[in-house]
């Protein structure tokens, strides 16, 4: 599903967040990415998700070859996977239901799929009954699991996170991973950035830790 | 396909939904545009009332000739007719005349206060194959007649006018490019702030897979609906400005005995001007998040 051979990345006029990173998730894998902060962690999911590109190397995702995929490609290839960010990034004047919606209206779902699309997702993490509601008006961890239900609503078969547990207590955050873990059960290839140890010694799935922007361990 | 257009019909609905939500800051900016774009429209609507007008005029190739007063109109009317060149003659006694100016504007009863009456004989003349040279000649020569007071070229006059206003239609064009790149540019500049307003949508709608075509459209559409709605502002300002200059025209018709009136904007005008304006509102908007677009692309 994923396949990273020698990936460089630099950023303009800074120092290199990645340097020769290779390894492969196959499909239906689950893994955790971590990392010391500043390891290289979201830069990698960027180059996964194709919002940044990489100064070197070669990415495979769901059969693309990133660097010769062009950009008016792009939009296309970002409908085929589900990211989590790690800042939500939900539009706050919009419905919790207008913002799941989102992923399958660019898409060109229309009318009665998109309802039930998003009731399905809005199930699948609990937030039914706040449709209607203003992200605002939710919690920290309600809003992350908005921000899953529209990673999830077009039914991607890759799911990437970003800190998906950031500033949750421990029983939200067990209880976020769990609902990853379900997707995986589910045929859903996952990968999750963290640096909470704790959620990888819970769940024995494989480990990919970055050390200032090389490949520590890909076990 | 019918999904293409149910896409497009919501992006307009949403538009339309955007407009009601800020009404105020909508009117403005239509009603700004409406006053640019009604300049150039108003002076073209005036240029065409007033080459009506000259048509009415064209009273042939002739040459007017007024007659001394208190000689022998006779004697002046058979100098005249000996002429050549000179093909048919129409005179116009002073009596005749000051019988027609009376039926023609109405004071009547002011003229009877005069004691004499102050018109000349009038005489029409008109020519065989009027080139612009022979009508010269002939005024030179009509002019240099004894009885012969003041003669008058309809064409010369008319020529005049119609260089003028063949000018005016120049500037017209001029006015009216130079006030479409205005509109351009104001809906450029309104499509820009909206844009930057709206950055973290884009940014989310990037993110979820949504192509550049799509994050253009709600604004494309706002560029073009702003424009045909200016449009729409213009051709009603220029109508009240018809109708507060109907009652004075009406006057000066009944005055002349003369049925001109004014033409407004007709319905195929207005509706190409409506179209024309959603393009250039469309083209505008295009620019501008075409511009905001190109950056931040992955
Ligand atoms: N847009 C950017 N421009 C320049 N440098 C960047 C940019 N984004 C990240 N970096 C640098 O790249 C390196 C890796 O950053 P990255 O965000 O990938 O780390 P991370 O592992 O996600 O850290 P954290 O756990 O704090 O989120 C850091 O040194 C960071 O300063
Ligand atoms: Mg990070």
């Amino acid at each position: 599903m994923i396949e990273c051979q020698h990936v460089f990345k630099r950023y303009p006029g800074g120092n290199e967040a990645l340097s020769d990173v290779s390894f492969m998730l196959e499909a239906g894998e689950m893994a955790f990415l971590t990392g010391h902060s500043g390891a290289g962690k979201s830069t990698l999911l960027k180059l996964i998700s194709l919002i940044e590109r990489p100064t070197r190397g070669q990415i495979i995702v769901n059969n693309h070859n990133l660097g010769r995929l062009p950009p008016r490609r792009t939009p296309r290839f970002r409908r085929q996977i589900g990211v989590v960010f790690q800042d939500n990034k939900l539009l706050n004047d919009r419905t919790v239901f207008d913002n799941v919606a989102l992923p399958l209206v660019v898409a060109g779902v229309t009318g009665d799929e998109i309802r039930k699309r998003v009731q399905a997702a809005l199930d699948k993490v609990g937030l039914l009954a706040r449709a209607r509601s203003h992200p605002l008006m939710l919690s920290g961890g309600e809003q992350q699991r908005v921000g899953i239900a529209r990673a999830i609503a077009h039914r991607p078969s890759l799911l990437i996170a970003d800190e998906p547990t950031g500033n949750l207590d421990a029983a939200m955050s067990d209880e976020i991973i769990d609902l990853f873990r379900d997707f995986n059960d589910h045929g859903v290839t996952v990968l999750i950035a963290t640096h909470d140890w704790r959620h990888i010694a819970r769940c024995q799935k494989r480990v990919i830790e970055l050390g200032a922007g090389h490949l520590v361990t890909a076990a | 396909m019918k999904g293409y257009l149910a896409r497009h019909a919501q992006v307009l609905v949403a538009t339309l939904g955007q407009f009601a939500r800020h009404p105020a800051a909508t009117a403005a900016t239509i009603l700004m545009i409406g006053v640019t774009i009604a300049l150039p429209t108003g002076l073209y609507v005036g240029l065409h009332n007033l080459e009506r007008l000259s048509h009415g005029w064209h009273r042939g190739d002739g040459l007017t000739v007024y007659l001394h007063r208190g000689r022998s109109d006779a004697r002046a009317l058979a100098a005249i007719r000996r002429l050549p060149g000179v093909r048919a003659v129409r005179y116009t006694s002073p009596q005749k005349g000051l019988a027609e100016f009376e039926r023609r504007s109405g004071f009547g009863k002011v003229l009877t206060v005069l004691r004499h009456n102050p018109l000349p004989g009038v005489v029409t003349v008109s020519l065989r194959g009027a080139s612009p040279a022979r009508l010269h000649t002939l005024a030179a020569t009509l002019r240099r007649l004894p009885d012969v007071g003041h003669v008058q070229s309809n064409r010369l006059w008319l020529e005049r006018l119609n260089a003028t206003l063949r000018l005016g239609r120049r500037l017209v064009m001029i006015l009216a490019v130079l006030l479409g790149l205005a509109l351009v540019l104001i809906l450029g500049n309104t499509t820009r702030v909206a844009v930057a307003n709206r950055a973290d949508e884009i940014e989310v709608i990037r993110l979820v897979g949504g192509t550049d075509a799509f994050i253009r459209r709600p604004f494309l559409y706002t560029g073009a609906l702003i424009g045909a709605f200016g449009a729409l502002c213009a051709w009603a300002l220029i109508t009240l400005g018809l109708a507060v200059l109907s009652g004075p025209v009406q006057r000066l018709d009944t005055l002349y005995a003369s049925h001109y009136g004014l033409v407004g904007l007709g319905g195929g005008s207005a509706l190409r001007l409506v179209l024309l304006c959603a393009a250039l509102g469309w083209l505008g908007a295009r620019l501008a998040v075409g511009r905001r677009l190109a950056r931040g692309r992955a």
